[in-house]
């Protein structure tokens, strides 16, 4: 019996209004669920794609990253810069062979708690299609415990 | 004993039965580089090609390998030891300069630790090495003690001979045992095949004792200030150095409540080699960084273990980005008054 | 060639450069880096087809502890880095006695004889060999055959295969990679005091080399260098394990012209690429 695959999302999502946006959505009891955990980070400005990596290597399926609106950003520009940056890093990932699409990007206010619920909702169940990833996660497999070693030492 | 010869063909057998019986072969390939090879046939036997541009080292001294696995285990942490590497490894066609590396860095690695992982790689090997036909303007084993008929390191030893024969020589009791479970390949030596003459010379560079008498007297010298001066820290030389073998110890996670702690290679022209906690850092600057990589090649391995942690392979210097050449800055030094501190 | 001499000579003489990096010639006619401080040691220096290196690199290191101008030797593509340098503010124009060189193509490996086999992946398609400014300039300008730029071909086939096929091709080049860092060290581009890899709280990158660490840093590297590389190839000629490392940092480059119609180490006053934005840049993949 396969166990039914339930996708780890990390969201990176920017202090003033993807946050505030997601807690709307709680205070209002939207439903969502749960599959995603949320960083808070100052601005998507913060948002170095080494934090992508990152998530993919600690067995995340998919990665959101979301924030304030172009214009809106509490630094005036953070997202603007951002947006570049992905821009680049996705053709990077395409060029390599990463797929990019495991990758969601999106704008939230902080008075968009359903636009949130929506978004979150459809990335979990777009990457429970898609499964888990495998490409990503074959790579930890010199870090991984050996199958073949069973019995450990416990140690306090 | 009686003197051995052995056909290249019969040599090609013999590789295949020792991966039918699952043992690792390392040799050269067609692109003179070392390799696990998977088929007799990748084997390239030349004595006459250049050293490969990586030394064999990472199969005994990996540039990575874990030495346990850890795992949170509710309020305890489980540990688990790798799965140790029991295949028996043969190294075929090593040069004296690759073959001779593997004594000098046991030294380091059975000194006040024994290493577990390098001796039981060690221990369950078998180096073939062959005489070398190769000389250029980086060599210089004949310089430190080393020449291209040194079999130094190497249990059994090829020379070759016309008609792509070798002349077999066993060295060690390891060798003399391999000979004997693989006889029916080897055939008596009847003079038949006449040895290749070896066509190049490997001239005389310096003085080992001369350059160590002033290594041990200058420390400080002006010297150092320009030696080192273009290098740029890649530490290229290290890593593919036969000789080189420093390491760093790391934890790396796995997910968020296991992980393993790692031996990786790692190499003192590196700025951050010596840099303390504190934030000190005593090698501050590359060209400190550059006396320290030849002082312990061709000086303090020498107090410490009595051997030069060199075999003058010149790998360093083939693949430096900016041709600094180890030969011709011990050659500089060779040029130095004994105490040149004076000429400041 | 005694132009170049004669440039250094009068340039240290006159003080119009504390010092010169440039290229001398030793004893095995290996053409290599060397810092000419005196009057005399400008007759050492030399340019050839041989000249590989950038001397780029050292400006970083230099930069701090001098009083009076750095002299340094640059062929065009160099030029390119010094350019790059000054624009992200790490040196100042006015801190620099600039002396180009009219290049005429540089050698692949250093071993051989220069021709159509034997030359660099950025010489097949260089566009300037005259360094477009400079505080004086050196060497005639000669023609050479400029061979077929087989990188573009290869990176035209890469495009064009499935995401599988390519994660599998850098898969296999990523694996070879053992963690040296030269391919950072001689970036002139790569001049951070304490470079991403080298930051352990938190680890960003493993410094192991598997799969996953080498994965990370190759990765990260070229995100760092993407629209930032000068494609001066020194990254590839220092790697001693023969990754093609600048087909993921010429990629980023044509990503930053197609993207933004930008090229960096162009002009030494437009703002860099990352370090600006637009308020149109495209955002169709942003929900
Ligand atoms: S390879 Fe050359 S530049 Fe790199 S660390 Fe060694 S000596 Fe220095
Ligand atoms: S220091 Fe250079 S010449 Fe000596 S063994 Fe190492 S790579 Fe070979
Ligand atoms: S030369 Fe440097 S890297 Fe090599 S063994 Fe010595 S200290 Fe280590
Ligand atoms: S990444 Fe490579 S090609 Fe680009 S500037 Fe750096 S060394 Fe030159
Ligand atoms: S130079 Fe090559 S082997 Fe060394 S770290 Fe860079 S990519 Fe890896």
């Amino acid at each position: 019996m396969e166990e039914k695959f339930e996708p780890k999302i990390a969201a990176f999502v920017c202090n003033w209004c993807t946050y505030t946006g997601a807690d709307l959505a709680g205070t209002s009891r939207l439903k969502q669920e749960a599959n995603a955990r949320l960083i808070r980070v100052p601005c998507t400005g913060r948002i170095d794609p080494v934090f992508i990596i990152k998530a993919f290597e600690n067995g995340a399926d998919g990665v959101l990253i979301s924030g304030c609106h172009p214009g809106d950003c509490h630094y005036n520009a953070g997202n603007f810069h951002a947006r570049r940056r992905w821009i680049l890093f996705k053709n990077l990932l395409d060029f390599i062979g990463i797929d990019s699409s495991r990758l969601y990007f999106s704008w939230v206010s902080a008075s968009e708690g359903k636009k949130w619920v929506d978004i979150v909702d459809g990335v979990i169940d777009a990457v429970r299609i898609k499964g888990p990833f495998k490409q990503y996660k074959k790579m930890n497999k010199e870090i991984e415990i050996p199958v073949a070693v069973e019995e450990g030492v416990s140690v306090k | 004993m009686e003197e051995l010869i052995i056909s290249n063909d019969n040599l090609k057998k013999i590789v295949h039965e020792l991966l039918n019986n699952d043992c690792r072969v390392i040799g050269t390939t067609a692109e003179n580089k070392f390799k696990e090879i998977e088929s007799a046939d990748e084997l390239v036997l030349n004595p006459g090609s250049v050293p490969t541009g990586s030394s064999f080292k990472e199969y005994f001294f990996p540039k990575t390998e874990p030495l346990f696995f850890y795992k949170q285990n509710h309020s305890n942490v489980d540990l688990f030891d790798p799965i140790p590497d029991k295949s028996k490894i043969v190294v075929l066609g090593a040069k004296p300069c690759d073959a001779a590396a593997l004594p000098i860095i046991s030294k380091v690695f059975n000194w006040d630790y024994k290493d577990d992982l390098f001796n039981s790689r060690l221990d369950n090997s078998l180096i073939i090495g062959m005489s070398c036909h190769y000389s250029d303007e980086f060599c210089f084993c004949n310089d430190i003690g080393g020449s291209p008929e040194n079999m130094k390191g190497s249990d059994v030893f090829l020379k070759p001979l016309a008609d792509n024969y070798f002349k077999v020589t066993s060295i060690t009791p390891k060798g003399e045992a391999f000979i004997k479970e693989y006889q029916k390949y080897f055939e008596k030596d009847l003079g038949k095949n006449k040895p290749i003459e070896r066509k190049v010379e490997n001239p005389k560079h310096f003085d080992y004792d001369k350059v160590k008498t002033w290594l041990d007297n200058n420390f400080e010298n002006k010297f150092w200030d320009t030696a080192g001066e273009m290098c740029l820290g890649c530490a290229q030389c290290a890593f593919v150095c036969p000789t080189c073998h420093c390491f760093d110890i790391i934890d790396e996670q796995n997910g968020s409540c296991a992980g393993r702690r790692a031996k990786n290679w790692d190499a003192c022209q590196f700025s951050l080699f010596t840099k303390h906690a504190s934030g000190h850092n005593p090698r501050d600057n590359q060209e400190k960084r550059y006396r320290q990589r030849i002082s312990h090649k061709f000086k303090y391995y020498m107090d410490k273990f009595d051997e030069v942690l060199c075999t003058g392979c010149g790998r360093c210097s083939r693949g430096c980005p900016v041709s600094l050449d180890i030969l011709q800055v011990v050659e500089e030094i060779n040029s130095l008054p004994e105490n040149s501190n004076s000429i400041q | 060639m005694n132009e170049l001499k004669q440039i250094c000579k009068d340039a240290l003489t006159e003080k119009k450069a504390r010092f010169i990096i440039g290229y001398k010639e030793d004893k095995n006619k290996r053409v290599k880096p060397f810092i000419a401080k005196t009057p005399e040691d400008a007759e050492k220096l030399t340019f050839s087809h041989h000249a590989v290196n950038n001397l780029a690199v050292y400006l970083s290191r230099f930069k701090n502890n001098i009083d009076g101008k750095i002299g340094i030797v640059v062929k065009s593509c160099d030029l390119k880095a010094v350019t790059a340098l000054i624009q992200e503010n790490q040196i100042k124009r006015d801190d620099l006695f600039i002396i180009g060189v009219n290049c005429s193509g540089v050698v692949l490996d250093v071993a051989k004889e220069f021709n159509k086999d034997n030359t660099q992946i950025k010489c097949k398609y260089c566009q300037a060999k005259t360094p477009p400014y400079y505080d004086a300039l050196a060497e005639e300008s000669k023609e050479f055959e400029m061979p077929d730029d087989d990188q573009a071909e290869l990176m035209a086939k890469i495009d064009k295969m499935t995401a599988e096929e390519r994660l599998e091709f850098w898969n296999a080049e990523f694996e070879k990679c053992i963690k040296c860092y030269a391919c950072r060290q001689v970036c002139p581009m790569c001049y951070c005091e304490k470079c991403i890899v080298e930051k352990s709280e938190p680890q960003w990158i493993d410094s192991s080399s598997t799969s996953r660490g080498n994965f990370s840093w190759n990765i990260i590297r070229a995100f760092h260098q993407a629209g930032r590389c000068i494609g001066c190839h020194e990254c590839e000629r220092a790697c001693p394990m023969g990754i093609p490392l600048t087909l993921l940092t010429r990629k980023m480059g044509m990503v930053a012209f197609s993207e933004f119609g930008y090229r960096h180490g162009t002009s030494l006053t437009e703002p860099t690429l990352i370090g600006t934005y637009s308020t149109s840049d495209k955002e169709d993949f942003i929900k």
